[in-house]
């Protein structure tokens, strides 16, 4: 009995192992589905997926830097850098004449090349002056916020064209049952008129980027050499791996993901703020951490931190949705983060 | 026209220096292997602390006055008791990310026992006691969590203290609902910001408070000395670095951080140690969250913004630990927040845009750990 008992109990976590996180997502999204109405609804998951892009991509962004067994901090105000500098941008290039659409693809291109430079900085700390990675991206959170704040002076920064909130809250279908459908133009209807809006553009965006990220570290030389240096050191300096250009390169991903999302922020949201990332740090360690990479470093997977971002982006719709304070989602993230690690643990222990 | 060119004259200095490097390196004694080198290396941080009080007591009319220093230290004893709670976990190899929350927590829940009391009618010292003292004893349970999950699940004090931080939020958010919590004894800015001695040069001299019959409109005549905070911080800091420094709390933190395995071999109960480091870094967060409702005289969640955490952790590597562990003092920690404190209130002195500091501190951060890494192996 207790033999059959307990072969049970192993078949279940070795079934269960490295796979607890979609069967949590299941349940969660089971709980609030009966806990509000709203959220049973097909089209609750793009909403969940356009609030989260900025999860999905700094959490990505975040994944990088584990993988080598550091960490950056300084995610969350590059973040907030990149969506003052490329509003300022825009407002500045709009000022002398340049038009909306030309603007906004220039500003971004010049705040994706800037906002790598903190990522290039912190690498060469951690790479050639052997700073501890907490202590450099600290120090660059801080340079980024200052920077931004001075640039802000206080207020948040505005003055975007009205294009670009089509672009961030737009659809790439839009379909008017019975009648007809367009892509990207939200078609004129009367009022009251029901719209299918499908696929939301800066989801389209962030998971073309994020699959990208995932083919680099998955299938090139690049993304073996950051896995290996993550493993271990010794053996990656002995076996030729360019190691500090890794690092540096590392961090600079990291930091291009986390301007990007800044940009799609800007987008989002029509204003910049020094502060508009300040949260996601927690989220994006988090989501990396329940996807099961190591703080070690050596491992984690970029599709497994999506699980681990969703498993947020989830409560953080579903919350919302129930009526609950957003109080209550620092402290979820917080146990989940802690169970998470637990729970690895665990299985690892009984398999 | 005329002079050397200057590219060629730059590499001969170049070259020159090095040789001079190498010799030196050559003849042995290289300066940070000297003993004036290595009290410099131990020491930069209090040496930059006075070299700055130079320079800002040039560029900032009034930095140089009791009042300056007073408003400083006062506003600093939080900074101080949180960077002294991290100062022991640090050197243990450890990190605590939840210590802002904490204290943002223990601020919070503080206020809201007081305000339940002052609604319940209890007299204000009752008030004020009560409350004070279910706080302090509560904020050993977040660290007494985040030990455990170390200690017994095994999580790395990074993610373990970083659930905690979420959490410690959380929870303050929830009390306060996102505002300050207000209607609280008046006692308790009386206490938390008086000073020790009131003197009207030449008329009078009034220990604890002012005279009654002194108008609060002329109170900046006064001479205001020695805030009640400023005894209160020196005898805590004096009494954790004693025990870190002493006792066999304080050898037991070292050991471990200085190699686990020989520590364990030694007979060292490590686990529970480590417990007993993260419920005294929580209480000492859960210290500093009831002086801020002494000083504001309301409970205030912690920012984002704040980064209590983070400021607590640079200064503690200003002051020359290693995140690595085994190596860290008190009141070099204490010269950290001094250091990052004057760095903000000289510049803000001298009129320089605050956002400076952020940069500034970043910069003195990385300095650190250069400075550090030139230094190898000073304790």
């Amino acid at each position: 009995m207790r033999s059959s008992k307990s072969s049970t109990a192993k078949a279940l976590t070795s079934a269960l192992s490295g796979r607890w996180v979609p069967v949590f997502i299941l349940l969660e999204i089971v709980y609030f589905c009966f806990r509000s109405e709203g959220f049973a609804n097909p089209n609750s998951l793009q909403i969940l997926l356009f609030y989260g892009v900025q999860v999905f991509l700094v959490a990505t962004a975040e994944l990088f830097v584990i993988i080598t067994g550091g960490i950056d901090l300084s995610v969350g105000y590059v973040l907030g850098f990149a969506t003052v500098i490329s509003i300022k941008l825009v407002a500045k290039m709009m000022a002398i004449g340049i038009s909306p659409p030309a603007a906004l693809l220039l500003a971004t291109i010049a705040t994706l090349a800037i906002g790598v430079v903190p990522g290039l900085v912190n690498g060469a700390l951690v790479a050639y002056l052997k700073v501890p990675p907490f202590i450099a991206t600290f120090s660059m959170l801080g340079v980024c916020h200052g920077i931004s704040e001075l640039i802000i002076n206080g207020v948040s920064a505005v003055g975007l064209p009205k294009l670009a909130s089509d672009i961030g809250l737009g659809y790439i279908f839009y379909i008017v049952p019975g009648s007809r459908s367009s892509f990207f133009v939200k078609p004129e209807v009367p009022r009251g008129t029901a719209v299918l809006q499908i696929l939301p553009n800066i989801v389209i965006i962030t998971f073309v980027v994020v699959a990208l990220f995932a083919f680099v570290l998955a299938r090139t030389k690049f993304g073996r050499h950051v896995y290996a240096l993550g493993g271990n050191m010794d053996a990656a300096i002995r076996s030729g791996i360019p190691v500090k250009r890794r690092i540096l390169g590392v961090y600079a991903i990291s930091s291009f993901l986390a301007s990007l999302a800044g940009i799609v922020y800007a987008f989002m949201y029509v204003s910049g703020k020094a502060d508009a990332g300040a949260g996601l740090l927690l989220d994006a360690i988090a989501a990396v951490v329940i996807g099961g990479a190591s703080m070690f470093g050596g491992s984690g997977t970029v599709w497994r931190t999506m699980l681990g971002a969703l498993v947020i982006a989830v409560l953080d719709l579903g919350l919302r949705m129930s009526g609950i304070p957003t109080f209550d989602e620092f402290i979820l993230v917080g146990v989940i983060l802690i169970f998470a690690v637990v729970m690895d643990r665990y299985m690892q222990e009984a398999s | 026209m005329g002079g050397e060119p200057p590219i060629p004259r730059g590499s001969i200095t170049c070259g020159r220096a090095t040789m001079i490097v190498e010799q030196a390196s050559r003849g042995g004694a290289k300066f940070w292997e000297t003993g004036a080198g290595k009290s410099f290396a131990s020491n930069w941080a209090a040496y930059f602390l006075v070299l700055m009080l130079i320079v800002f007591g040039f560029t900032g009319a009034n930095f140089l006055s009791v009042t300056n220093f007073q408003n400083v230290i006062h506003l600093q004893t939080v900074p101080l008791l949180l960077a002294a709670a991290e100062t022991f976990v640090i050197i243990t190899g450890g990190i605590d990310l939840s210590v802002g929350f904490v204290m943002g927590l223990a601020s919070v829940g503080a206020a809201s026992l007081m305000q339940i009391f002052v609604a319940a009618a209890l007299p204000v010292g009752w008030t004020i006691g009560l409350a004070t003292a279910i706080v302090l004893i509560a904020s050993v349970v977040p660290g007494f969590v985040s030990g455990i999950v170390i200690t017994r699940f095994k999580v790395p004090p990074f993610i373990a203290t970083m659930g905690m931080w979420g959490i410690a939020n959380g929870v303050a958010l929830k009390i306060s609902q996102g505002f300050p919590m207000a209607g609280l004894p008046d006692k308790l800015t009386s206490i938390g910001n008086g000073y020790l001695l009131y003197v009207l040069p030449g008329q009078f001299v009034s220990a604890f408070a002012k005279p009654d019959y002194f108008p609060d409109s002329r109170i900046r005549e006064l001479w205001r000395l020695v805030p009640f905070s400023l005894p209160f911080i020196i005898v805590a800091i004096s009494v954790l670095s004693f025990a870190l420094k002493r006792g066999r709390f304080g050898r037991h933190t070292y050991a471990i951080g200085g190699n686990v395995d020989a520590a364990i071999r030694s007979g060292i109960s490590v686990d529970r140690h480590l417990v007993k480091v993260y419920v005294l870094s929580s209480f000492l967060a859960g210290l500093g969250g009831v002086f801020n409702v002494f000083q504001t005289g309301i409970g205030n969640y912690t920012t984002f913004n704040a980064q209590y955490e983070f400021f607590a952790v640079a200064a503690v590597v200003i002051g020359g630990a290693s995140l690595m562990g085994g190596k860290g003092r008190i009141w070099s920690s204490a010269i950290g927040v001094l250091v990052l404190a004057f760095l903000e209130n000289g510049l803000s002195i001298s009129g320089v845009q605050p956002f400076y500091r952020y940069i500034a501190v970043g910069v003195l951060l990385v300095l650190a750990v250069v400075i550090d890494k030139l230094f190898p192996d000073i304790r």
